[in-house]
Protein backbone atom coordinates (compact mmCIF):
# COMPACT_ATOMS: atom_id res chain seq x y z
CA UNK A 1 0.00 0.00 0.00
CA UNK A 2 1.78 3.59 -1.07
CA UNK A 3 1.44 5.93 1.49
CA UNK A 4 0.61 9.44 0.21
CA UNK A 5 3.35 10.80 2.29
CA UNK A 6 5.76 9.01 0.82
CA UNK A 7 4.68 9.59 -3.02
CA UNK A 8 4.68 13.73 -1.52
CA UNK A 9 8.54 12.71 -0.76
CA UNK A 10 9.74 11.25 -3.44
CA UNK A 11 8.63 14.13 -5.61
CA UNK A 12 10.02 16.12 -3.53
CA UNK A 13 13.26 14.64 -3.66
CA UNK A 14 12.57 15.25 -7.91
CA UNK A 15 11.50 18.73 -7.18
CA UNK A 16 14.77 19.52 -5.11
CA UNK A 17 17.04 18.25 -7.44
CA UNK A 18 15.49 19.58 -10.56
CA UNK A 19 16.24 23.07 -8.36
CA UNK A 20 19.40 22.26 -7.11
CA UNK A 21 20.59 21.35 -10.78
CA UNK A 22 19.00 25.16 -12.38
CA UNK A 23 20.87 26.36 -9.28
CA UNK A 24 24.08 25.06 -10.15
CA UNK A 25 24.77 23.66 -13.30
CA UNK A 26 26.14 25.88 -15.91
CA UNK A 27 25.26 24.30 -19.25
CA UNK A 28 21.34 25.55 -20.63
CA UNK A 29 20.75 21.85 -21.84
CA UNK A 30 21.07 20.41 -18.48
CA UNK A 31 18.96 23.20 -16.77
CA UNK A 32 15.88 22.56 -19.45
CA UNK A 33 16.36 19.01 -18.34
CA UNK A 34 16.04 19.69 -14.62
CA UNK A 35 12.86 22.09 -15.46
CA UNK A 36 11.50 19.21 -16.67
CA UNK A 37 12.56 17.49 -13.65
CA UNK A 38 10.18 19.75 -12.11
CA UNK A 39 7.19 19.45 -13.61
CA UNK A 40 7.18 15.71 -13.08
CA UNK A 41 7.72 16.08 -9.47
CA UNK A 42 4.38 18.17 -9.76
CA UNK A 43 3.01 15.48 -12.30
CA UNK A 44 3.32 12.91 -9.51
CA UNK A 45 1.69 15.06 -7.16
CA UNK A 46 -1.26 15.69 -9.65
CA UNK A 47 -1.63 12.06 -9.75
CA UNK A 48 -0.96 10.80 -6.04
CA UNK A 49 -3.48 13.51 -5.30
CA UNK A 50 -5.91 11.79 -8.09
CA UNK A 51 -5.41 8.61 -6.43
CA UNK A 52 -6.28 9.88 -3.20
CA UNK A 53 -9.42 11.93 -3.84
CA UNK A 54 -10.51 9.17 -6.72
CA UNK A 55 -11.30 11.45 -8.93
CA UNK A 56 -10.15 12.05 -12.44
CA UNK A 57 -9.62 15.63 -12.34
CA UNK A 58 -5.71 15.55 -11.30
CA UNK A 59 -4.56 13.00 -14.39
CA UNK A 60 -6.51 15.14 -16.47
CA UNK A 61 -4.30 17.76 -15.45
CA UNK A 62 -0.96 15.79 -15.38
CA UNK A 63 -1.85 15.13 -18.92
CA UNK A 64 -1.77 18.82 -19.68
CA UNK A 65 1.30 20.15 -17.78
CA UNK A 66 2.74 17.01 -19.99
CA UNK A 67 1.53 18.73 -23.39
CA UNK A 68 2.86 22.51 -21.79
CA UNK A 69 6.36 20.65 -20.87
CA UNK A 70 6.42 19.60 -24.77
CA UNK A 71 6.05 23.06 -26.14
CA UNK A 72 8.10 24.39 -23.48
CA UNK A 73 11.54 21.66 -24.58
CA UNK A 74 10.72 23.06 -28.53
CA UNK A 75 11.08 26.63 -27.59
CA UNK A 76 13.46 25.70 -24.81
CA UNK A 77 15.79 23.91 -27.19
CA UNK A 78 14.79 26.72 -30.41
CA UNK A 79 16.30 29.31 -27.84
CA UNK A 80 19.59 27.16 -27.06
CA UNK A 81 19.76 26.57 -30.71
CA UNK A 82 19.56 29.82 -31.88
CA UNK A 83 22.32 30.85 -29.18
CA UNK A 84 25.06 28.64 -30.37
CA UNK A 85 24.51 30.24 -33.15
CA UNK A 86 24.79 33.40 -32.13
CA UNK A 87 26.83 33.39 -29.22
CA UNK A 88 29.04 29.90 -30.42
CA UNK A 89 28.52 28.50 -26.51
CA UNK A 90 25.71 26.95 -24.52
CA UNK A 91 27.15 28.26 -20.84
CA UNK A 92 24.92 30.13 -19.28
CA UNK A 93 27.13 32.42 -17.66
CA UNK A 94 28.56 33.39 -21.27
CA UNK A 95 25.73 34.94 -21.52
CA UNK A 96 26.20 38.43 -20.51
CA UNK A 97 24.18 40.66 -22.64
CA UNK A 98 21.74 42.66 -19.77
CA UNK A 99 25.04 42.90 -17.35
CA UNK A 100 25.77 47.12 -17.18
CA UNK B 1 10.60 -16.55 -5.45
CA UNK B 2 6.72 -15.89 -5.17
CA UNK B 3 7.53 -13.82 -1.91
CA UNK B 4 9.97 -12.09 -3.21
CA UNK B 5 7.73 -11.05 -6.45
CA UNK B 6 5.25 -10.59 -4.15
CA UNK B 7 6.95 -7.97 -1.94
CA UNK B 8 8.51 -6.38 -5.00
CA UNK B 9 5.28 -5.59 -6.25
CA UNK B 10 4.09 -3.88 -3.54
CA UNK B 11 6.79 -1.61 -2.64
CA UNK B 12 6.76 -1.41 -6.92
CA UNK B 13 6.23 2.38 -5.77
CA UNK B 14 9.15 3.14 -3.65
CA UNK B 15 11.81 1.00 -6.17
CA UNK B 16 10.54 2.97 -9.22
CA UNK B 17 10.62 6.22 -7.23
CA UNK B 18 14.05 5.69 -5.77
CA UNK B 19 15.57 4.88 -8.83
CA UNK B 20 14.44 7.61 -10.56
CA UNK B 21 16.14 9.93 -7.79
CA UNK B 22 19.26 7.88 -8.34
CA UNK B 23 18.84 8.92 -12.38
CA UNK B 24 17.93 12.65 -11.34
CA UNK B 25 21.01 12.94 -9.26
CA UNK B 26 23.33 11.47 -12.11
CA UNK B 27 21.59 14.02 -14.39
CA UNK B 28 22.77 16.96 -12.36
CA UNK B 29 26.47 15.69 -11.11
CA UNK B 30 27.27 13.62 -14.62
CA UNK B 31 30.16 15.94 -16.34
CA UNK B 32 29.18 15.31 -20.26
CA UNK B 33 25.80 16.30 -21.76
CA UNK B 34 25.03 12.82 -23.07
CA UNK B 35 25.49 11.15 -19.72
CA UNK B 36 23.07 14.00 -18.63
CA UNK B 37 20.43 12.94 -21.07
CA UNK B 38 20.72 9.78 -20.12
CA UNK B 39 20.52 10.12 -16.56
CA UNK B 40 17.00 12.24 -17.86
CA UNK B 41 15.77 9.31 -19.92
CA UNK B 42 16.36 6.97 -16.94
CA UNK B 43 14.43 9.39 -14.47
CA UNK B 44 11.72 10.04 -17.21
CA UNK B 45 11.28 6.41 -17.22
CA UNK B 46 10.97 5.28 -13.96
CA UNK B 47 8.91 8.16 -12.90
CA UNK B 48 6.68 6.52 -15.76
CA UNK B 49 6.61 3.26 -12.98
CA UNK B 50 5.69 5.86 -10.35
CA UNK B 51 2.58 6.52 -12.22
CA UNK B 52 1.52 2.80 -13.32
CA UNK B 53 1.89 2.07 -9.54
CA UNK B 54 -0.42 4.80 -8.47
CA UNK B 55 -3.44 3.18 -11.00
CA UNK B 56 -2.57 5.81 -13.50
CA UNK B 57 -1.51 3.37 -16.77
CA UNK B 58 -2.76 5.69 -19.67
CA UNK B 59 -0.57 8.89 -18.00
CA UNK B 60 1.97 6.26 -17.31
CA UNK B 61 2.14 4.97 -21.07
CA UNK B 62 2.08 8.65 -22.39
CA UNK B 63 4.77 9.30 -20.12
CA UNK B 64 7.17 7.06 -21.91
CA UNK B 65 5.88 7.91 -25.33
CA UNK B 66 6.06 11.67 -24.54
CA UNK B 67 9.63 11.75 -22.94
CA UNK B 68 11.34 8.76 -24.69
CA UNK B 69 9.87 8.85 -27.70
CA UNK B 70 9.70 13.14 -28.12
CA UNK B 71 11.66 15.03 -25.80
CA UNK B 72 14.69 12.81 -24.86
CA UNK B 73 15.25 12.33 -28.85
CA UNK B 74 14.65 16.11 -29.00
CA UNK B 75 17.10 16.83 -26.35
CA UNK B 76 19.67 14.40 -27.96
CA UNK B 77 19.61 16.22 -31.31
CA UNK B 78 20.43 19.29 -29.82
CA UNK B 79 23.14 17.72 -27.88
CA UNK B 80 24.40 16.74 -31.41
CA UNK B 81 24.16 19.44 -33.16
CA UNK B 82 26.20 21.92 -30.44
CA UNK B 83 29.65 21.49 -30.23
CA UNK B 84 29.47 20.78 -26.20
CA UNK B 85 33.04 18.46 -26.52
CA UNK B 86 34.84 21.95 -26.34
CA UNK B 87 33.52 22.56 -22.42
CA UNK B 88 34.57 19.52 -21.11
CA UNK B 89 37.64 20.71 -19.32
CA UNK B 90 35.75 23.55 -17.62
CA UNK B 91 34.20 23.17 -14.22
CA UNK B 92 30.49 22.15 -15.09
CA UNK B 93 29.35 24.11 -12.18
CA UNK B 94 28.60 27.79 -11.08
CA UNK B 95 30.68 30.09 -9.25
CA UNK B 96 28.40 30.64 -7.13
CA UNK B 97 27.10 27.40 -6.26
CA UNK B 98 28.16 27.04 -2.68
CA UNK B 99 25.38 29.47 -2.30
CA UNK B 100 23.12 27.82 -4.15
CA UNK B 101 23.70 24.65 -2.15
CA UNK B 102 22.85 26.57 0.88
CA UNK B 103 19.84 28.08 -0.17
CA UNK B 104 18.46 24.32 -1.60
CA UNK B 105 19.46 23.04 1.77
CA UNK B 106 17.64 25.54 3.60
CA UNK B 107 14.36 24.71 1.30
CA UNK B 108 15.31 21.34 2.32
CA UNK B 109 15.09 21.77 5.70
CA UNK B 110 11.98 24.33 5.91
CA UNK B 111 10.04 20.68 3.78
CA UNK B 112 11.61 18.33 6.09
CA UNK B 113 9.92 20.22 8.81
CA UNK B 114 6.35 20.13 7.49
CA UNK B 115 7.30 16.63 6.90
CA UNK B 116 7.78 15.36 10.46
CA UNK B 117 4.67 17.00 11.63
CA UNK B 118 3.03 14.56 8.80
CA UNK B 119 4.94 11.55 9.91
CA UNK B 120 5.10 12.15 13.64
CA UNK B 121 2.52 14.52 14.16
CA UNK B 122 -0.88 14.32 15.12
CA UNK B 123 -1.92 13.74 11.41
CA UNK B 124 0.39 11.02 10.69
CA UNK B 125 -2.81 8.27 11.06
CA UNK B 126 -3.83 6.02 7.83
CA UNK B 127 -5.98 8.65 6.28
CA UNK B 128 -2.81 9.72 4.42
CA UNK B 129 -3.01 5.98 3.03
CA UNK B 130 -4.34 5.76 -0.32
CA UNK B 131 -7.35 3.35 -0.17
CA UNK B 132 -8.31 1.25 -2.64
CA UNK B 133 -11.82 1.83 -2.80
CA UNK B 134 -10.91 5.10 -3.83
CA UNK B 135 -9.52 4.28 -6.88
CA UNK B 136 -12.44 3.17 -8.60
CA UNK B 137 -13.68 6.81 -9.53
CA UNK B 138 -10.35 6.21 -11.91
CA UNK B 139 -11.74 3.04 -12.84
CA UNK B 140 -8.69 1.38 -12.72
CA UNK B 141 -6.93 -1.04 -15.77
CA UNK B 142 -9.57 -1.42 -18.28
CA UNK B 143 -11.29 2.22 -18.38
CA UNK B 144 -8.48 4.58 -17.34
CA UNK B 145 -8.14 6.24 -20.63
CA UNK B 146 -11.85 6.57 -20.57
CA UNK B 147 -11.49 8.05 -17.00
CA UNK B 148 -9.00 10.60 -17.98
CA UNK B 149 -10.76 11.44 -21.63
CA UNK B 150 -13.80 12.19 -19.49
CA UNK B 151 -11.78 14.51 -16.75
CA UNK B 152 -10.40 16.40 -19.78
CA UNK B 153 -13.05 16.39 -22.58
CA UNK B 154 -16.30 17.18 -20.53
CA UNK B 155 -14.93 19.00 -17.32
CA UNK B 156 -11.72 20.92 -18.65
CA UNK B 157 -12.62 21.57 -22.39
CA UNK B 158 -11.30 25.21 -22.08
CA UNK B 159 -7.49 24.09 -20.55
CA UNK B 160 -7.40 21.48 -23.12
CA UNK B 161 -7.81 24.06 -25.90
CA UNK B 162 -5.61 26.38 -24.62
CA UNK B 163 -3.57 23.78 -24.57
CA UNK B 164 -4.12 23.43 -27.82
CA UNK B 165 -3.57 26.93 -28.67
CA UNK B 166 -0.49 26.95 -26.56
CA UNK B 167 1.18 24.49 -28.62
CA UNK B 168 0.77 26.08 -31.96
CA UNK B 169 2.61 29.30 -30.74
CA UNK B 170 5.21 27.16 -29.65
CA UNK B 171 5.71 25.44 -32.79
CA UNK B 172 5.63 28.77 -34.77
CA UNK B 173 8.26 30.08 -31.91
CA UNK B 174 10.36 27.79 -32.25
CA UNK B 175 10.72 27.27 -35.79
CA UNK B 176 10.58 31.40 -36.10
CA UNK B 177 13.94 30.85 -33.02
CA UNK B 178 15.57 28.32 -34.92
CA UNK B 179 15.88 29.27 -38.63
CA UNK B 180 18.93 30.94 -39.95
CA UNK B 181 19.37 34.36 -40.93
CA UNK B 182 19.90 34.40 -44.22
CA UNK B 183 15.96 34.46 -46.33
Amino acid sequence: MVSLNSVLLISFGLFSIGVAGVLIRRNALVILMCVELMLNAANLNFIAFARHSGSPAGQAFALLVMGFAAAEVAVGLALVVALYRRRDTVQVDDINLLKG
Amino acid sequence: MEHLLESLGRNMFAIFGLLALAGALFMVASKRAVHSVLGFLFAMLCVAGCYISLDAQFLGVAQILVYAGGIVVLFLFVVMLVELTKYKERDIFQNQSRLAIVAVLAGVGAFAAVFRRAFFGAASSDALVLRPELAKGLDVARQNAQAVSRGLFADYLLPFEILSVILLVALVGAVVLAKTERV
